[in-house]
């Protein structure tokens, strides 16, 4: 029996935008749709990882989304990728910044909580899902924050570097536009990101 | 060896990394996955709107160029050129032309019931009166 939370939604009638006009930029935007359709999740998710806050993914997420469309819609789609995910970097990178200098400030203020890193857990989170596959979907999720929490552990480029080539399946010189490095720089950040993903998660795994 | 039994390593935890990510990716819910596209329509329609009209990109470039240069040639022409003269001919007319008008506007201005009006018609009674004294007197002076 299929996942409720996996199944495909429904393809609707609006699910591309009205063009404005032009056979050619008809294609144009449905192409840039297609696109954004086949990654936002992924996106979403690695934004996730790395801010630990869904809400604000989401954020980085459309911003990346609208400076694509905006700035480097009329680019070749084969560069959208490694464009796309050095937009998204960026955001998640400056909203890091922020984040640190509102918790310097945040110190100051008594009672003050606004940081997603120390929000409690839902406790709706912890109930058992009592479907038959329960105990294999909770080893899932309990690895899946073991990963997470590593990769939060690894500085900005190794996490990066691991999450473009791993997750998203770019290649090296892919990787480097969107880090915007060079290829030996990629090729090393990830070889130690690796080696301390081994480091912190060989003996659980 | 050693190296070898770490690269293993290494592709197993590549191998799985990828698997758990890639089943998180499924597990997102429905509403976020909504919000998701309402954010990618929000960011294409914008990107749309930002984007300039069809029929201005489609202008050949020296057309906005040639119409500037055509009024400036037209200002030149109506300044010095020999339209300018008939002009200039016609401002005395123009200016004629005028004051007929102003006085003809100050004559239909005056209403025949008003003060003005009887004030000029008494003028030219005692005028009228005076100069016919005058010349009744005349021979006597």
């Amino acid at each position: 029996m299929p996942r409720f939370d996996t199944l495909q939604p429904a393809r609707m009638v609006w699910d591309v935008p009205a063009p404005a006009c032009g056979g050619a930029l008809l294609e144009h935007t449905q192409d840039l749709n297609q696109f954004l359709a086949e990654i936002e999740r992924r996106a979403f998710r690695m934004a996730q990882v790395a801010l630990r806050d869904a809400d604000d993914a989401l954020d980085v997420v459309q911003d990346a989304m609208l400076k694509l469309a905006r700035s480097y819609g009329s680019r070749p789609s084969s560069e959208w990728r490694p464009l796309f995910y050095r937009i998204l970097e960026n955001g998640i990178r400056d909203l890091q910044r922020r984040r640190t200098v509102r918790k310097k400030f945040m110190v100051w203020l008594p009672g003050a909580k606004d940081d997603p890193d120390n929000e409690a857990l839902d406790p709706l989170d912890t109930v058992a899902d009592g479907s038959p596959d329960a105990p294999e979907r909770l080893m899932q999720d309990q690895a899946m924050q073991q990963l997470e929490a590593s990769l939060r552990a690894l500085p900005a480029r190794q996490r990066e570097a691991f999450m473009l080539r791993n997750f998203e399946g770019l290649d090296v010189a892919e990787t480097a536009k969107a880090m915007g490095c060079s290829e030996g720089s990629v090729k090393t950040h990830y070889s130690r990101a690796v080696h301390s993903l081994r480091e912190q998660l060989g003996e659980v795994w | 060896m050693n190296e070898e039994s770490d690269e293993s390593t290494d592709t197993a935890l590549e191998k799985r990394s990828g698997a758990l990510f890639q089943d998180s990716v499924e597990s997102v819910d429905f509403a976020m996955r909504s919000r998701l596209t309402r954010a990618r329509h929000a960011a294409l329609e914008a990107a749309a709107g930002a984007q300039p009209r069809q029929h201005l990109l489609g202008m050949p470039m020296w057309k906005p160029i040639a119409g500037v240069a055509a009024a400036a040639l037209l200002g030149v022409a109506l300044w010095y050129g020999p339209l300018s003269g008939t002009l200039a001919g016609n401002h005395g007319v123009t200016n004629d032309s005028q004051n007929t008008l102003d006085d003809l506007d100050i004559v239909a201005s005056s209403d025949p019931g008003s003060v003005d009006a009887i004030d000029m018609l008494q003028d030219d009674l005692d005028f009228y009166d005076f100069a016919d004294k005058a010349t009744n007197a005349g021979p006597a002076a």
